[in-house]
């Protein structure tokens, strides 16, 4: 019973997180701010990205993960299409890791 | 009101889910091990909702307590902040009840989903929350499944399954690289994130790198004087 109040407990933080910018940024916002949200995807999007290619166990390694994530980024460059992006990096995900490199 | 866009935002997530899925297999047979019962593992999935942060309580689970834990969900967390910021526009003139809703199980991957459609004129509160609740079932599937399956599952980062996130967020920045600033924002807040997760322990550092990255742009667009 203890664990179910601490996931209520984790629910609630958590909810707070998402809902308060929501609610708050209801109204006409000024427009220097409008212009900083715009960026904000992009730089979630490459702050997510980068450390899980060049540092997935929290020290820099250019192995099969950067290799899959430059991959990628040809395809996605080239085809702009979120599943075609996946499957290359995978691919070469796997080919680099059956060639041993 | 428009269930197409709904049905449309569910269909969208089936190019994430394998990640999710992935992720959420790894996460059941990480709560076996801490030494929940595939049931609490399930409902803490339903509950919580927020992968990183479930990962990062499992971890520390048995050497703190109840208030560490929340407060290190907060902090895990923090990044929804930015998201909800930057989808308000969006959103405004909606039901308070609507935005509530849409709160809920709004994660990384349906953020992104429906942000990238709004960006493109086409978003809708409907598609917003298909595509939630797609994530949302398959997380929580996924994570019952790995705590049923236990010790079956093999490593799944050895077959380079937890690079489906990733890549799938690499598919859709390009929806939001029209211009130099933006992919000198996407330099900045990724070399940001990197030297972080270098220096720091814990997750904050992507909630930091991404208001600084997309400060500058800001700046970027200011100094140069066009968008």
């Amino acid at each position: 019973m203890d664990k179910f109040i601490i996931f209520l407990g984790m629910a609630l933080a958590t909810y707070l997180t998402r809902y308060t910018m929501i609610a708050a940024l209801g109204q006409e916002m000024p427009s220097l701010l409008q212009h900083w949200l715009r960026y904000v995807p992009v730089a979630l999007l490459a702050a997510l990205i980068v450390p899980a290619a060049l540092a997935p166990q929290g020290c820099l390694e250019i192995g099969l993960r950067a290799w899959a994530v430059l991959a990628g980024s040809l395809v996605a460059w080239r085809t702009r299409n979120v599943l075609w992006t996946i499957l290359g990096g995978l691919a070469v995900f796997w080919l680099f890791r059956i060639l041993g490199i | 009101m428009n269930d197409k866009d709904f049905k449309q935002g569910i269909l969208a997530t089936t190019a994430l889910s394998p990640g999710v899925v992935a992720f959420g297999l790894l996460y059941g047979v990480m709560a076996r091990q801490v030494g929940f019962s595939p049931w609490e593992a399930w409902a803490m999935s339903l509950i919580v909702h927020a992968g990183s942060a479930q990962f990062t309580i499992l971890s520390m689970w048995a050497a703190v307590g109840t208030l560490p834990i929340i407060l290190t969900t907060l902090v895990v967390n923090l990044r929804h902040l930015l998201m909800g910021a930057s989808v308000a526009p969006y959103l405004r003139g909606l039901h308070p009840l609507w935005k509530a809703l849409l709160a809920l199980w709004m994660s990384d991957e349906s953020y992104a989903l429906a942000i990238a459609e709004y960006r493109q004129g086409r978003g809708s509160h409907w598609y917003f929350l298909g595509a939630n609740v797609g994530i949302y079932l398959a997380w929580s599937t996924s994570g019952l499944l790995g705590a049923l399956l236990g010790a079956a599952i093999p490593d799944p980062g050895r077959y380079g399954l937890d690079m489906v996130f990733p890549l799938g967020f690499l598919g859709l920045l390009t929806a939001f690289l029209q211009d130099r600033t933006g992919a000198a924002v996407a330099l900045a807040a990724g070399g940001l994130a990197l030297l972080g997760a270098l220096l720091l322990p814990g997750q904050g550092t992507v909630v930091v790198a991404g208001m600084l990255g997309s400060g500058m742009g800001l700046l970027l667009e200011r100094v140069m004087g066009r968008k």
